[in-house]
Parts: structure tokens; sequence; C-alpha cells
């Protein structure tokens, strides 16, 4: 191999295929990874970010921003876009060149490897993080005759957080310097982040700039897919409707969930059951992948069908097998026995009134469930192999299997849960 | 009596290996047929379980020597890491199809790594095309190591995806191997605890050659009566008829008995075994000094033994502070006023003795107690001053050493520490007579 090749994958043996349909064509674009030019919703932080960022750059000093979200509502890609359109305007001699360094937390393997990560973006010295530290020190507080200003994209801050926080100080630490020209903009998802994990000579650094990204409402992830389908008719308008107004379940288990569907499902209208539910969580990219999986149900439900469109019915399924919890059918298809030692551990909770039991005294529940129905009695060690599958599929909870009888046993999920699964037959 | 049967192997090597494993002849039948012939694809795993002795071990690697299986042996005792473990396997399957020379160790620090170089090894050593057996003695080590290990060689066919077999032996049943998270359940098999008729069988098999069957026969027989009760352990009855034949033997070589004369020669053995239970059979004498009483004609049981030997010489002040911590570690608090203060006043004994206390706390095992307890026992009932020394100080932490008192709770060294007192009743009274101190009359449970 030559000796500074560059990395790459092999390529593929054919040509990508074109989408061929409505419904391919709609999952093409609904594909998270298809960020569009311009993020509909998001013009306000958009412009926060960009005057931010230009203002600094036509000064010529340093600074730092923290932008905080719940995953999921365009924190990245506003953030990205905004780093487009500067070095559009720097290329048209609008605003000073600058230089723009990424990182992410995620992927280092080491927060001071972030060091390295920087120092290489910018030189493209490879040297051991102790060094490239130095280096780094070195390069920010200096004074140079014609440097460039440098942006340095801080992804997954939390994730840099180390007992001494030396990393998130140095690098909080290097724009204050006089002639560093180092603009930060730091990304994580709390919003307290600052206050919580950071010394106070580390959250003193990285100052008040900050810009929460609120959770979209259900309204703007609408708009969202909307745009995003702009021309492709594939989707009915309800459906889209309730895709962005189901993000929020509560989660209170499966039962919840299911309860809530099959009311819906006796009810006429959709949109009146689902007004009740606010669209809290507020993530686009479930929302994308619920909408994805939609087109894929559509297309299978239906193949002959000419004009293929996503209706309600698809999307209903879809939400259904996101959010629906795989606990009560796991419930319902285990075995006979398996069954009878749930039913022998919700008489034993209730007997001693304690969420809690060992092994020994769910046995003798289980004996008596087994006497009343007349079936024969299993042995211990086959109980232990039914009560450890439970565990294993994780509907218990369970202790090492090193103490026997004397392991204790808890259920993973509400006793509720447990008897409305049990009780339909 | 069921004979050894399967198409895949020879008759000859069939009826040897029968005569080799003695009463075990249902589970080699069973295994043969598990096993099948050579190209067939045996269970992904199997697990053995029985009691201590009771032929694992040895009916796996009479029945892969015999038959010629290619196969690995590995004691999990043996190799304690996880490293040692697939380093050893690798290396005994390098020297499995023999010929070749022995090649340099190979380093293999994952399971991901033991994978690779098994498939190569398989294939470098030409057996993808035969089971090969891969036996783990002593299979509940495998649980302390790393979580993945177990699991992994429970489904290895799988993961290599070749003809392998893994047998684990172990003396402890698979409800407690199961890991949490769940695994392959391998097929286990019970090999049952051998009868009196079985050891009998087996213990008169290999008689010394001078004398005849029948009178071995006899000896085996009485041996059993007298120890079958307490032992059923193959290996310990076989050494404790090794070692106790040659006394049954001396009225026939001295010629005041012969081989026909049962009774005699039960009389004469019956209250030597008895003795032997005692004290070989504990480990008290060692099997050497046994075989030399036995030679030099010594009444045994003269020796006075391993545990005898409980007399300990102690400092002055040692053995008041461990008379101290007895006591502190034996009698209720509540009592100290009454048994050490000089003018105590009137405690009248009704009070003092709680009626429904049963159980003596000699049978609950000894209590902690802080050291200032201890230290005023100690002035208490040494009759001199004692001043509060360094010495003293070092004497109660070399006590701990010594394993005489035991520190409970290491949480904090120097505030307030509690200890425990852990001799026996007798040999802290060996103790006090060399001190002239009445221990007896000192202790709640003997009041």
């Amino acid at each position: 191999t030559p000796r500074n090749a560059t990395p790459e994958i092999p390529r593929r043996s054919h040509a990508a295929q074109k989408p061929a349909s409505v419904l391919e064509e709609a999952r093409l674009r609904l594909h998270v990874s298809a960020v569009p030019e311009s993020l509909p919703c998001r013009e306000e932080e958009f412009q926060d970010i960009y005057n931010f960022v230009e203002s600094k750059l036509i000064d010529g000093t340093g600074g730092c921003m923290y932008i905080s979200g719940v995953p999921g509502t365009g924190k990245t890609a506003t953030v990205h876009e905004v780093i487009r359109c500067l070095q559009q305007a720097a290329e048209n001699d609008e605003l000073p060149p600058f230089q723009l360094v990424e990182i992410n937390g995620m992927k280092l393997t080491d927060p001071h490897q972030a060091y390295v990560q920087i120092l290489e973006l910018l030189t493209g010295q490879k040297v051991t993080a102790t060094h490239a530290a130095v280096l780094l020190a070195k390069l920010f507080n200096t004074p140079g005759p014609k440097r460039k200003t440098t942006v340095l994209i801080v992804d997954e801050l939390d994730l840099l957080w180390t007992r001494k926080q030396n990393v998130m100080y140095n690098l909080f630490d290097w724009p204050t310097q006089k002639h560093s020209k180092l603009i930060i903009l730091a990304i994580a998802n709390t919003m307290d982040l600052p206050e919580r994990i950071m010394m106070n000579r580390v959250a003193s650094r990285l100052g008040l700039t900050r810009m929460a990204f609120q959770p979209y409402t259900y309204k703007q992830l609408q708009h969202i897919i909307s745009s995003r389908l702009k021309d492709v008719k594939a989707f009915e308008e309800d459906a889209i409707q309730l895709v962005s107004r189901k993000q929020y379940i509560p989660r209170a288990g499966g039962m919840t969930a299911r309860v809530v569907i099959m009311h819906s499902d006796k009810m006429s209208g959709f949109s009146s059951v689902w007004h009740n539910v606010a669209a809290l969580s507020g993530d686009a990219r479930r929302c994308l992948d619920i909408c994805r999986r939609a087109t894929e149900i559509c297309e299978f439900a239906e193949p002959k069908r000419s004009p293929e469109i996503v209706g309600m019915a698809h999307v209903t399924e879809a939400i259904d097998e996101m959010f629906s919890s795989p606990y009560i059918n796991a419930i319902r298809n285990a075995s006979l026995h398996e069954q009878i030692f749930l039913k022998a551990i919700l008489a034993e909770f209730r007997r001693a009134g304690v969420e809690e039991a060992t092994v020994q005294q769910v046995y003798h529940q289980h004996m008596a469930l087994c006497r009343i129905e007349g079936m024969q009695r299993p042995t211990v060690s086959e109980m232990m192999a039914i009560c450890s599958r439970l565990g294993a599929s994780r509907l218990l909870l369970l202790e090492a299997s090193n103490k026997y009888l004397h392991m204790r046993v808890r259920l993973n999920l509400s006793q509720d849960d447990v008897m409305y699964a049990l009780r339909e037959e | 009596m069921p004979n050894l049967e399967h198409p895949a192997y020879p008759a000859a090597a069939l009826l040897h290996l029968e005569g080799l494993v003695p009463c075990r002849e249902s589970q080699v039948s069973m295994l043969l047929s598990i096993f099948g012939e050579r190209q067939q694809f045996s269970f992904p795993s199997i697990f053995i379980y029985g009691h201590t002795s009771s032929g694992k071990t040895y009916v796996m690697q009479t029945l892969l020597k015999t038959l010629q299986l290619p196969h690995v042996f590995v004691n999990c005792v043996e190799c304690f890491t996880s490293r040692l473990l697939l380093e050893e396997i690798l290396i005994q399957l390098q020297s499995c199809s023999c010929e070749t020379e022995p090649t340099s160790p190979v380093p293999c620090d994952t399971f991901n790594d033991f994978v690779r170089l098994f498939k190569q090894a398989l294939v470098s050593r030409g057996l993808q095309d035969q089971t090969l057996y891969i036996v783990l003695d002593r299979a509940e080590q495998l649980r302390e190591m790393e979580a993945n290990i177990l699991p992994a060689f429970l489904r290895l066919q799988e993961l290599t995806d070749s003809n392998v077999t893994v047998v684990l032996l172990s003396e402890i049943v698979w409800e407690l191997f199961r890991p949490n998270v769940g695994c392959f359940d391998p097929l286990t098999l019970y090999f049952p605890d051998y009868s009196i008729g079985h050891l009998q069988k087996i213990l008169s098999q290999n008689h010394p050659p001078e004398y005849t069957a029948d009178f071995y026969a006899a000896y085996i027989n009485i041996l059993l009566g007298v120890f079958y009760m307490v032992c059923r352990d193959l290996k310990e009855l076989r050494h404790l008829a090794a070692l106790n034949f040659s006394k049954y033997c001396e009225p026939v070589v001295r010629g005041e008995a012969n081989e026909r004369d049962t009774r005699k020669l039960w009389k004469n053995i019956e209250p030597h075994l008895k003795k032997a239970m005692q004290t070989v059979y504990l480990r008290e004498i060692s099997s050497s000094q046994w075989e030399r009483l036995q030679h030099d004609g010594g009444e045994p049981g003269q020796l006075k033994g391993l545990s005898a030997h409980t007399h300990v010489e102690l400092p002055y002040y040692s053995k008041f502070l461990l008379i101290a911590a007895y006591l502190a570690s034996y009698n209720p608090v509540r009592t100290d006023k009454r048994f050490f203060l000089k003018h105590h006043g009137k405690i009248k004994k009704t009070n003092f003795m709680k009626k429904h206390e049963k159980t003596s706390n000699h049978l609950l095992g000894p209590k902690p107690f802080p050291l200032d307890r201890l230290l005023a026992i100690l002035y208490s009932i040494v009759d001199k001053r004692v001043a509060p020394t360094a010495n003293i100080f070092s004497q109660i932490t070399s006590l701990v050493t010594l394993q005489l008192l035991s520190m409970v709770g290491q949480n904090d060294q120097l505030e307030g520490p509690r200890y425990k007192c852990t001799v026996s009743l007798d040999f802290i009274r060996a103790v006090a007579r060399t001190v002239n101190f009445d221990i007896i009359k000192y202790l709640y449970d003997f009041l």
C-alpha cells in the first residue's frame, strides 16, 4: 500500500438505483440523513447563531456559545447550516476568511484525544495528547501576525468531562486569550450542563451566551414533513398530522399506549382524540422514522393498487409498532408454566404486600396454583429454568443465579400490565 | 449385563472399554450414542454432573482415549484465567494429531482470538471431518472468569462453525451455572453415586496377586461394613483399603489363621478399622505414620495426632488478654457488673438470670466487643496494676495476626475497633489453668 493513502470504502459494483415509485421517492426524502438545504422552523435560532459568529468574525475576537436542546431538535443541523452560509459569505469576500474545526465527543475514545484531533485538523500534525495540548496552548496564546479566525464546533460536550475537567477548561480558556481568535460552538443535550457538571471556573469561561432549542411542536413537525415531501404526493394530509401529533406518548408501560390506541379505533375522528396529547417529545428524527416505516407498510399492504398513498391506517400501524411495549406480547406468548409462574409472583406479592419475593416463596405459590389447576407440578430445576428464562427476557429482574432458591425476584413491568396480559385469553 | 454396542467402533475396543469402566455401562453407552460416528455432529455442549469420585473424569478420559477420538482435556483449576485456559486448549490441539513437531504457543488474549485460532488449528490438523471434544474438568471455575467465557463455550460449535463438542464436568448442578442473561442450555447428564454393591465390585477388582480374589473380597466387605456409613468416596475407600490390608493379612502371615478363617480375621481387623476411622480418616495421623505404626506393631492411636497439639506458649499478659477477650465474647454486657465489679452491691441472682434465655452463648458463637470493654475486663481480672503501655496494645494486634482474635468490620483501625475471640473453650481453659484463673466461674453459660 502507498505511504500516504487516503482511506476509502470499496465501491459498489452496480450503480445505485433511481427511486422507481412515489413511495420510494418519499422514502429517500424522508431519510434522516437527507438534511434539506434550509431547515424549516429554525429560522430564529439560525439567525441568532449566525449573528453571534458573524460579529465575532468581523471584530476578530473570540468567544463561546453553548447550544442545548433535547435530541432531534435540529441543533447540529442548524449549526452546520450557519457554517455553510458563513463559508459562502467568506468566499464572496463579505466576511473575513476563517478556519473550521469540528470534533465530536462521542467519536473520541478518550476526552484527551480532543487535543490530538484539533491539532490534526488545524495543522495536520499527529502527536500525543499531552504534546498536542502544549502545542495548541502555544498556538492560541502567542500572537500570530496573520492568523485566521478559527471556528470550533464541539458536539456532545458532556462526554469531554474528566475528573479534573482540564479538557473543558482548556477549550473554553483559549477563546479568552487575547490573540487566539477562536470561536467555540458547544453543543449538548441538557440546558443546565454548565451548572451541573462544570467547575465554576470552567462555567464562567463558557460564558452566558447560550441558546436552547425548544422541542418541535406538532405544527412544526407537520411543516417539516410536508416541506420534505414538497411535490411528492405520498401521504394523506391527516396521516402527517397524526404522526406529528403522536410524537408524544405517555411512557407508562405498554398498556397505556395500547389502551389509548384501542380507544381511538372506536372513535371516528382521529384528530379529536389526539388533540389532548400534546406533541411533547418533539423529536424530528423519530417523526421521520415513523413516516418511513409507514411507507413500507403501505407498500407491503397493497402492492396492486396503483395510486399508492399512505393513509391513516398505515401510520397507526407504524406508530403502534414503534411505541407499543413488547412485554405484553411476550407474556401472552409465554409457555403455560411461565404464565403460571407470573401468576404465582402476583399472588406472592399480594400475600406479602412487598414487591419482591424469593424464588422459594414463589415456588410454593406455583405449586398451589398447579394443584388448583390440576396440572403436573414442575421440579425445582424446571422451576429455576422457567425463572431464569423469564429473567433473561427481562420480564423479571433477578439476582445472580448462584443464590438458587434464595434468589430474589422482582417484576420488570407493573403488576397491572402483567394482569392485563394474563387475563385476556 | 448390557454389552456396549456401536456400529462405528470396533467391537474389540468396546469390549476393552467395558472392562475399564465397571458399573458405568449405561452412562458410557449413553455417551457413545450421543457422540455417534466420527463425522456426525454431536451436541454443542454436554454438562455432566455427579458427586465427588463418581467417575466423571475417569469415564470421559478412558472413553476418549480408548476409542482414539480427537480430544482436548483441560482442568479449569489449573487454568485459572481465561487466557491460560484458551492457550492450553490451543496447545493441546496442536499436539492432538501428534506427528507434527511442537510449535511455539500462540498468544491468545480474548475469546475472539481463540475462535479464529481454533478454526485455523482445526484446518491445519485436518480435524474438520470428525468431532473434536473439548473436556473442561471442574467447570465451576468457568463462572469465576469473564462473563462471556461460559456462554461462548456452550455455543462454540455455532461460533466456530465446526464439528466440536464441549463437555463440562462439575460437581454442582446446572442451575447454579446459568448466567442471568440466559445462554444456550447444554444437555445435562447425571452420573449417579456408586451403590455399596458397585463399590464392592470396583474395590475388589485389583486384588494383590499373592492372595486369592475371595480373600480380598472378604476384606473389602469388612472394610465397607465399617466405613460405608461415613464415607462413599471411592478414592478415600481405596486409600483406606490399601493402608489397612497388611494388618488384615497379619494372622495369615504369622500362621495363626488360614485364608478361610473369616471370623478370626474379622476379629483381628475390626477394632483396628474403627481406630483408623478416628485417626487416619480425619488425617489426624498421616498415612505414612500409620503404615510405620503398623509395621512396628505399635498400638494404633498412641500418637497424639494433629488436633491434640493445641498448646500455645503465650506471654503472661497475652494470656490474660485472651481470657478477657473470651469473657467479653461469650458473656452478655449486662452481666459484667456482677462478674467483674468488686463491690457491686446487691444484684439478685433471679434478676440477673433471664429466664427466657434458653440457648447458650457458646452455641451462638462469639459476639463482637469494643476495645474498652476488653481493657476493663483485663484490669479487673489481673490482680496487679496493669499500665496501658504500648506493649499491651501491640499484644492485642499480634493476637489478631495470630488469628486468636479477629477484628470485626475493618472500617476503623484506631477509632473504636471491635474484636471477636476465636479460640475454643478447651483452649482457653488450658490457658487459664496456666495462670491459675478459674474461667468457668466467670462464664455466664456455666452459672
